[in-house]
This record gives C-alpha cells, sequence and structure tokens, in this order.
C-alpha cells in the first residue's frame, strides 16, 4: 500500500496527531515540533559531520506502509511478541514511558518517533532465560520508486531475564530508505545478546537505545557488509550499579560505501564496566566513520571503560575517519581509547609467501583475520557461522579460505 | 644446488654484501658465522626473495635456475626454506590452516593432489613431536603468545612439515637455553639427508656442536673472509672475530 504521492522527509510530517494514547500523540507532536525547529542535520551538525545526509533530505520518498520487522524463527518459550500497533490499540499503558528514549529524541530517531505506524514489542519476563535466538528481520522492498519505512523495535528484559536478539537489516533497491529505532530496556541483572547484521545496506540509518539496570549486561556484535549510505548508532545508558555492555562491530566496504558507526555510553552509575572494539576493511572508493564518545558522569566512580578502533585501509582512494573519545567526570576510573588506520602488516605477508603461500591467498588470510575476533566473539555457533561466510564471500579470494578453514 | 656468485645487495641505497661467492651442494651443511652487522641476515632474506633489497650485482643460481627471478612463494615452491631469525606474529591466521595452505600449494606447484584434512592432521602429529612442540600449540594462531622457544621449534616444525630441498636457518639459535637448542639441533639433524642442503646462519659458534657442519664460512663486513671445516668455527670462538679478521688480511 504504497501512498502516490511522494514528499520529501520533513514535508511528509502531519501537523496534529491524533491516534494512539495522550502520551504518544504528546510525543508525537514534541518530535515533530523539533524537527520542525531543528530541521534534519547537515554538514554543519556536529554529530552528522562525515554523514552525507543531503542527498536523503532533499530526496522524495513515497511511504511504504509496512515497518514491521519479520519474525524469522517459531518464537522460543518463554517470550512474547506483540504489535506495537495491537498493544496501544488494548493495553497502551503497558507502553508508556517505554518508546521515549528518556528523553526526547532528535533527527531520524525523532522522525521515526512521529512517524512509526507499527513494529515489534518482544518481551521477555522476570526470571525467564531464553537460550533460543529470537531472530528478526527487516528487508526494504526491491522497487522502483524511493520509499521510505520506519522500522521500530521494543525490547523488554525483566530481572534475571535472558536473551539472544539477532537482526538483519537488507537493503533493497536503491532509493529505499530504512530508518529504523531499537529500544532496549534491561531490568536488574538481565542479560541480552544482540547480533545485527547489515547486508547490502541500502540507504539505512539506524539507532539502537539500551537503559541498563544494575547488574545487567548487554553485548552486541554488528556486522555490516557495505552499503550506499549507512549510518548506525547505538546508545547505552548505564544507569544502574554494576552493569556492564560490550559494543563490538566489523565492518567492511568497497566501492562507493559510505558506512558510518558511532557509539555513546554513558557511565551513569558507579561499578560499570564498558568495552568497544571496532574493526574496519576499508576498500574502493569508500568511506567508514567511526565515532565513538564514552561519558563518565561524576557518581560514576570505579568505572572501566575501553575503547578501541582499528582500521585496514586497502585502497589509496578509501577514506576513513576515526573519532574514539572519552569525556571523564569521575577521578577512580580505568579508562582507554585508541584508534589506528593502516595497511597490511609487511612483515606478516612475507612469512606467508615466504612458506608457499600465494600472495593473493595471503593478502586474503591476513583481511579476513582482521575481522575474524570480532565474529569469533559470536557465542551462537550457527550465527558465527553464517557471519563468518557473510564476511569470507566479501572478501577477495575467499573462496581459498573457506576451503582450508 | 646452490651457487651464489659475486653478489652484491644494497639496502636503502647502503652497499650490505659486497660480492659474496658460496657453493652448496646437495647433501651439505654449510655454516655462515659472522658478528652483528656482517650481512648474514641480509643474505637469508635475499635467497627468500624480502623486498627492499636490492641486488645490483651478481647472481644466484639455485638447481640451475635463476632463483633472484622467483617470487618468495615460488622459491617456496621450488624448495627454499626459511627459518626467521624473529618469527612474526600473526593474530587469527591458525598455524595449521595456514600451513595447510602452503604445503598444498607447494605440492600444487609440483604437480601433486592437495592433502585432505585426515592425512595432514597425521603428519602435523608426527612434526610436531620432531621439535616436541605441543599440539596445542599447531592450532593457535602463527607464533601469537609463543615464548622465543616456542617460535624457534614451530620454525622447524613447519620446516619438517614442508621438506624443503634447501633449508636457509636465520640465527636458529639465538634466544635459547640450551635444553631448547638441544630439541631443536635435533629437529635440524633429523632433517639432514642426502638430497637436502643446508645453510646454518649464527653469531656463536654454540650452535655448531649440535648442528656439525661440512663447511664453515666466515662473514665479516659483507664478505667472506674465511672458509674451513668445522675446526674454524672453535678457533672463532677461542679467538674471536677480529683474530679471524685480522689473519684473514694478506
Amino acid at each position: 500500500m504504497t501512498e502516490a504521492n511522494r514528499q520529501t522527509l520533513l514535508a511528509s510530517l502531519p501537523t496534529s496527531f491524533d491516534l494512539g494514547p495522550d502520551w504518544l500523540q504528546a510525543l508525537r507532536t514534541q518530535a515533530a515540533a523539533a524537527l520542525r525547529e531543528q530541521g534534519l542535520p547537515t554538514k554543519r551538525t556536529e554529530a552528522w559531520r562525515f554523514t552525507p545526509v543531503r542527498s536523503l533530505v532533499d530526496s522524495e520518498f513515497s511511504r511504504d506502509g509496512d515497518d514491521v520487522p519479520t519474525l524469522l524463527s517459531a518464537l522460543p518459550e518463554g517470550v512474547t511478541v506483540r504489535g506495537l500497533a495491537e498493544v496501544l490499540r488494548s493495553q497502551p499503558e503497558l507502553l508508556h514511558g517505554r518508546l521515549d528514549f528518556g528523553g526526547p529524541p532528535a533527527h531520524f530517531a525523532a522522525l521515526n518517533t512521529a512517524l512509526f505506524r507499527d513494529g515489534l514489542w518482544i518481551d521477555v519476563p522476570a526470571g525467564s532465560a531464553v537460550e533460543t535466538p529470537i531472530e528478526i528481520s527487516h528487508v526494504s522492498p526491491s522497487t522502483s520508486t524511493p520509499g521510505v519505512a520506519y522500522p521500530r523495535v521494543l525490547i523488554t528484559a525483566g530481572e534475571n531475564a535472558e536473551l539472544t536478539l539477532i537482526e538483519t537489516y537488507a537493503g533493497g533497491s536503491a532509493g529505499q530508505l530504512s530508518n529504523s529505532v531499537v529500544e532496549v530496556e534491561l531490568g536488574r541483572n538481565a542479560t541480552m545478546k544482540h547480533v545485527r547484521v547489515h547486508e547490502n545496506a541500502g540507504l539505512q540509518i539506524g539507532r539502537v537505545d539500551v537503559r541498563q539496570d544494575a547488574d545487567s549486561s548487554y553485548r552486541s556484535t554488528v556486522v555490516t557488509l557495505g552499503g550506499a549510505l549507512l549510518r548506525y548508532d547505538v546508545r547505552c545508558l548505564l544507569q544502574g550499579k554494576g552493569a556492564e555492555c560490550q559494543l563490538d562491530g566489523a565492518y567492511l566496504t568497497d566501492g562507493d560505501d559510505h558506512v558510518d558507526h558511532h557509539t555513546l555510553v554513558e557511565h551513569q552509575a558507579p561499578h560499570c564496566i564498558s568495552g568497544q572494539t571496532y574493526r574496519g576493511i576499508v576498500s574502493g572508493k569508500s568511506t567508514a566513520v567511526f565515532d565513538g564518545v564514552v561519558i563518565v558522569h561524576r557518581d560514576a566512580q570505579k568505572t572501566e571503560a575501553h575503547q578501541e578502533n582499528r582500521n585496514l585501509l586497502l585502497s589509496d582512494t578509501a577514506t576513513i575517519h576515526t573519532k574514539p573519545h572519552l569525556e571523564i567526570d569521575a577521578d577512580d576510573v580505568i579508562c582507554s581509547h585508541g584508534a589506528t588506520v593502516g595497511a597490511l602488516d609487511q612483515d606478516q605477508l612475507f612469512y606467508l609467501r615466504a612458506r608457499g603461500v600465494p600472495e593473493d591467498f595471503a593478502l586474503a588470510m591476513l583481511t579476513y583475520a582482521f575481522v575474524e575476533s570480532i565474529v569469533d566473539r559470536v557465542s551462537h555457533e550457527p550465527t558465527r557461522a553464517r557471519m563468518r561466510e557473510a564476511l569470507i564471500s566479501r572478501i577477495p579470494h575467499g573462496d581459498e579460505i573457506r576451503e582450508v578453514t | 644446488m646452490l651457487k651464489i656468485e659475486d653478489l652484491h645487495v644494497e639496502v636503502d641505497g647502503k652497499p650490505i654484501l659486497k660480492g659474496i661467492n658460496l657453493e652448496i651442494e646437495a647433501g651439505q651443511v654449510h655454516a655462515i658465522m659472522g658478528p652483528n652487522g656482517s650481512g648474514k641476515s641480509t643474505l637469508a632474506y635475499v635467497l627468500a626473495g624480502r623486498e627492499g633489497y636490492e641486488v645490483t650485482k651478481g647472481s644466484v643460481l639455485y638447481k640451475g635456475q635463476d632463483l633472484l627471478e622467483m617470487a618468495p612463494e615460488t622459491r617456496a615452491a621450488e624448495g627454499v626454506f626459511l627459518g626467521f631469525q624473529y618469527p612474526v606474529a600473526i593474530p587469527g591466521v591458525s598455524n595449521i590452516y595456514f600451513l595447510k595452505a602452503a604445503l598444498n600449494a607447494i605440492r600444487k606447484h609440483r604437480g601433486e593432489d592437495p592433502l585432505d584434512a585426515i592425512d595432514f592432521m597425521k603428519l602435523s602429529k608426527k612434526k610436531a613431536a620432531l621439535v616436541q612442540l605441543p599440539d596445542e600449540l599447531t592450532k593457535r594462531s602463527v607464533n601469537d603468545g609463543f615464548s622465543g622457544g616456542e617460535k624457534k621449534r614451530n620454525e622447524i616444525y613447519q620446516m619438517a612439515m614442508l621438506e624443503p630441498s634447501l633449508a636457509v636457518l636465520d640465527e636458529t639459535d639465538s634466544g635459547l637455553d640450551i635444553d631448547a637448542l638441544k630439541v631443536v639441533a635435533r629437529g635440524v639433524n633429523g632433517l639432514r639427508g642426502p638430497d637436502r642442503a643446508m645453510l646454518v646462519i649464527t653469531h656463536y659458534q654454540r650452535l655448531l656442536d649440535y648442528i656439525v657442519p661440512d663447511v664453515v664460512h666466515v662473514l665479516i663486513n659483507g664478505q667472506i673472509v674465511r672458509t674451513g671445516d668445522k675446526d674454524l668455527a672453535k678457533q672463532l670462538e677461542r679467538e674471536g672475530y677480529s683474530e679471524v679478521r685480522s689473519a684473514s688480511q694478506p
């Protein structure tokens, strides 16, 4: 049910919202007002400096009706999945305060908040430990008319709950924009493993927002396999004492890809641990951006925070912007950050060749080894195998690697 | 097997090797001894085909072919092996998986079928035992987190796997205690044979007590100044390089 009239993203904002509970109408009105006032980001917006959003902002899109990600796996026991639209109709009070990021959203997330029609609510109640991964995917359509979708997912995990979520976002034909938001709420001592794959991402703006109570654990592995324009933001708010998050990512870019990964970890409570390891292989004329921020609030003593971004630059025409940074207001903390951009190690290459490995094959081995360690952290074996295969299939001479692994 | 004639090599425009002549027959073990900076490692790297070493004069024939024309992997496929002085660590590339790739590339070059996984593992177990390399280390990333001794044993294990015709061992003894040295030497001696030649490069005579060479050369300032039998090594140990150098002056 594609709407016939095409509009630019901002022009598609209604002036009033009259469906759903009052709090949602208020939230949407607020988001729309902020967007009208501030507009969508430009190159002058610091956090969007390297993201070429202009083409998106000025383009016309038609609205595709289907914003709901598809549930791929049979639902494991101990999990409920409901449609957001249905819950907003029948039990809106259950969602009150859960779709607002704990503060007014900005930019593309605000646009999603104003315009999403439906979505998924995945709930794992207190004490429920779900081992089988929950798999969802959102695939942009392959139509010739430029279209936009606003996928929306809410994950809630109660005290001591455990879950693994595997998300796949796949781009359709050129000109299809997916502007998605995933909100995660982890109760005390809850554990979530989150695997996210961006395949042929097309035009994608994605936002993951995690709020963590005491002793909860959030581990995320994102694998981005190219993208005409991909911008992925993940924010973790460590709100309860002893919470931990680990954000890992691997990105492979080639051709004219533009891939942006932004992280923000806020240590708001003491004794929390956060780690970030992102690795990229950047080829062709592509551009990759890593922008990672760790903020340690004044009361967040005994914080441990580490951040690392390493990049392999495989062509002279590719570009990498990397900017890991820390803002620390507490005094009793252990923090580290670092970034590297480099070529393949010539000593390693020579070692492999001197043993008889042909040069192309040796290059492939070293390239693959650079990102494999990220995928190795995925504990669910079938998923890990799938991600390995996805990486291998994109590395030159990957076929030969497949034969010997 | 190997014939080096009047070899001159520069690194960054600086002459390092200044006219090396050396001939090694199949079945022989030659030792090259020399002080630091004499050009020992340069010779090893030139033979293995490392970039950054410019041959300005001379030739190297290996089994009658021009070795210097070959890519490093072709040299390996033709049977040349370099045991590195400082084996590089390669996190993320497993020892066994890269060796399988290397061995099968070499077999392909020779027109042989690749080894399947089972035969390869059998061979690996046998060769690892030769240098007492724990099975677990063969599966880890190449040299990653290995001790100095483990790295050197890994080099000899790889040599045993690849069964080269010409092995160039660059300071295989450096960083080894006496027990590790014996293990490595036993591994090397196990690979001596009538079809295989070895060039053992070392700073100290100690290694040559365990790997007894047929011929000993003394390399000083880019030139071979003395050639003799194993007793020359003993003389060097007693008298030092400066004595041998001055004795070699006409």
